[in-house]
């Protein structure tokens, strides 16, 4: 864009630069072509100056995507894990919830769905209404704290997407969590 | 001796002689105690002209269909000479003291003829006692279809003998997949005809099928989230759908309209029956926290399911409409996944125990609970129309696999159907 105005800057100042050979000008007649001179001129400067600022334009839109984006990778979102058999938030957790639920009050418009999961021990459809049941435990300390319930999504997926498809406890340790995603 | 003592004495061996005559005739077996004599069978090569191959595989799949019914024990056939094994199919070429004296106490002898594109079979069935005509049957099915017709027989032997037809005709409906995709399949019990029934590029789980094969119910979050999808199988379109928040699942048919399905949303759990047809929706059970997993008896009038409204995960029974829950499990934390038999005399469920998840049995009232199962995750355990099996899903051998097995925990076998691995299997008509 800008090398294009340029270019254009340059052909206009180059095309005006090939004006018709002097002639003979009567008083009136300088005046006006020093008019159209100075009007050209205006004209140029106004280019040079709508170049310049389309890409001004273009970088600040680019630093606002930057921004939210920014605050999206910047968002404290951590895993928050539980115990077997269990959706009870162990008090460990609580500062981390408290640090994202006012992140969260913060950035209003920002939708999140909070996802409940389970380890690889049990069965699938008990799991199914566990991982809700995690989910959704930590919706309500959200909400509690003040965050709008609207803007957080539940959804559960039993231990059908384990982080740690490994066996044995520190595989399952990680699976019993919820994670927060971005809607 | 007194004349009545004579009398008594006379009576009582008459009927010894006569049950000792019945005790082939009515081959009942008593499968309800810890454990059953099995009858053995022998199954020599059909007979046949021109049919090459088919006469073995024929009766090699018979072989291998009353092996996996858990009721006989199929004689190999190394045990039969070349004296036996050319012997003729009816009775006055037979000569039952042979068989009985290798241990057969059933002949299965058949014939296959081929007529155009058509496939014949005779089947006759002997007791090796005394020759007596167990059955005979004839069946007559296109050449293509020759392993329908001798499930069929496999059915029909166990009905003459066990005095309830066999399960080798059945269909199974079933979740087969890997991470991230899972689908439902469908497949004759011998791994043949397998029909994927859904083709998302998404997690779709938890199948049933109403009883008269229309209706196939499953949970999938095809949409995103996990929603409950009810579809009309002949007409490829959905009937009812359930997309609001939360998990929806644990589907299950009373007849052919009634469905129930558990949605665990907020800080309820409900269980709700719904009519497929008029959309009428009831809430059969609601509680603060887990409720799923709902199973009913036939007739609608019980309902099991998993709560852990006590502390923990626990099974309950409630009669309908407006019992209330009695809870059936109190030995450790985790008893999950009830279902009823439709002989409405037995619950299978799933219990954590010594570490492992096994399929286990109780009576209705929660009594005489019994382990089924030796190790690894077992899961989704499901009766046969006759209540006299038990299909289910278990990781044991590694991978989840597919298994069978008689309502006691006898006679296991693994299923095969499809490379992914498979759970949640289910009786289909």
């Amino acid at each position: 864009m800008k090398y294009l105005t340029i270019f254009f800057a340059f052909v206009i100042l180059t095309s005006y630069g090939c004006a018709p050979k002097a002639v003979q000008l009567t008083p009136t007649e300088q005046k006006q072509v020093q008019a159209l001179q100075r009007g050209d001129d205006i004209l140029k400067d106004r280019d040079k100056k709508t170049g310049i600022t389309e890409e001004e334009l273009a970088q600040r839109d680019k630093a606002r995507e930057w921004s939210l984006e920014e605050i999206k990778k910047n968002a404290p979102f951590k895993d928050i894990y539980f115990e077997f058999d269990s959706y009870i938030i162990k008090s460990d957790y609580l500062p981390k919830l408290n640090e994202i639920g006012n992140w969260l009050k913060k950035y209003k418009n920002i939708k999140i769905a909070v996802e409940g999961h389970c380890d690889e021990r049990g069965t699938i459809e008990y799991n199914l209404a566990l991982g809700q049941k995690r989910a959704e435990a930590v919706k309500n300390y959200l909400v509690n704290l003040g965050v709008d319930e609207a803007s957080i999504k539940t959804i559960s997926f039993g231990k059908e997407i384990p982080i740690d498809s490994s066996h044995g406890e520190d595989a399952w340790a990680k699976n019993r969590r919820t994670s927060f995603k971005i809607d | 001796m007194t004349k009545h003592r004579m009398t008594l004495i006379t009576l009582v061996m008459i009927t010894l002689l006569f049950t000792a005559n019945m005790a082939h005739a009515t081959v009942y077996l008593d499968i309800f105690g810890k454990s059953f004599k099995r009858i053995t069978i022998g199954i020599p090569p059909f007979k046949g002209e021109n049919i090459d191959r088919s006469r073995m595989d024929m009766s090699e799949l018979l072989n291998k269909d009353l092996d996996m019914s858990g009721f006989f024990i199929v004689a190999p056939q190394s045990l039969m000479d070349k004296e036996l094994t050319d012997e003729g199919i009816e009775k006055q070429e037979i000569k039952f003291s042979n068989w009985k004296s290798i241990g057969i106490e059933l002949l299965c002898k058949g014939k296959i003829q081929k007529i155009n594109d058509d496939l014949v079979l005779e089947a006759f069935v002997y007791d090796t006692l005394d020759g007596a005509l167990m059955l005979a049957k004839r069946y007559k099915t296109k050449a293509e279809d020759w392993r329908k017709i001798v499930h069929r027989l496999a059915d029909d032997i166990m009905l003459a003998i066990t005095g309830e037809k066999g399960i080798m005709s059945s269909k199974i409906v079933f979740t087969s997949g890997g991470k991230n995709r899972k689908d439902i399949y469908m497949a004759d019990i011998d791994g043949f005809n397998i029909k994927r029934m859904t083709n998302y590029r998404s997690i779709t789980l938890s199948p049933s099928i109403s009883p008269n094969g229309r209706y196939l119910a499953y949970t999938s979050y095809r949409e995103g989230k996990p929603n409950l999808y009810i579809i009309d199988i002949d007409k490829n379109k959905e009937a009812y759908v359930d997309r609001t928040e939360g998990m929806k699942t644990g589907t299950t048919w009373i007849g052919n309209t009634i469905f129930g399905y558990s949605h665990t949303s907020g800080r309820y759990s409900t269980i709700y029956t719904l009519n497929v047809e008029n959309k009428d929706k009831n809430v059969v059970q609601r509680n603060d926290g887990i409720t799923t997993s709902p199973s009913f008896t036939t007739d609608g009038t019980k309902m099991v399911f998993v709560s852990d409204m006590h502390g923990s995960a626990q099974i309950f029974i409630k009669d309908l409409p407006s019992g209330s829950p009695k809870r059936l499990t109190y030995s450790g934390t985790y008893n999950t996944s009830p279902v009823l038999s439709p002989k409405g005399d037995l619950i299978a469920f799933v219990a954590k125990f010594e570490g492992a998840f096994e399929i286990c049995t109780m009576n209705l009232d929660g009594s005489n609970q019994r382990v089924l199962t030796v190790g690894g995750i077992n899961d989704s355990p499901q009766f046969s129309p006759c209540g006299r099996y038990i299909i289910y899903s278990s990781n044991k051998g590694g991978r989840y696999n597919i298994y069978l097995m008689l309502f006691n925990g006898e006679n296991k076998k693994m299923l095969k159907f499809t490379d992914g691995e498979e759970t949640q299997p289910k009786f289909a008509p």
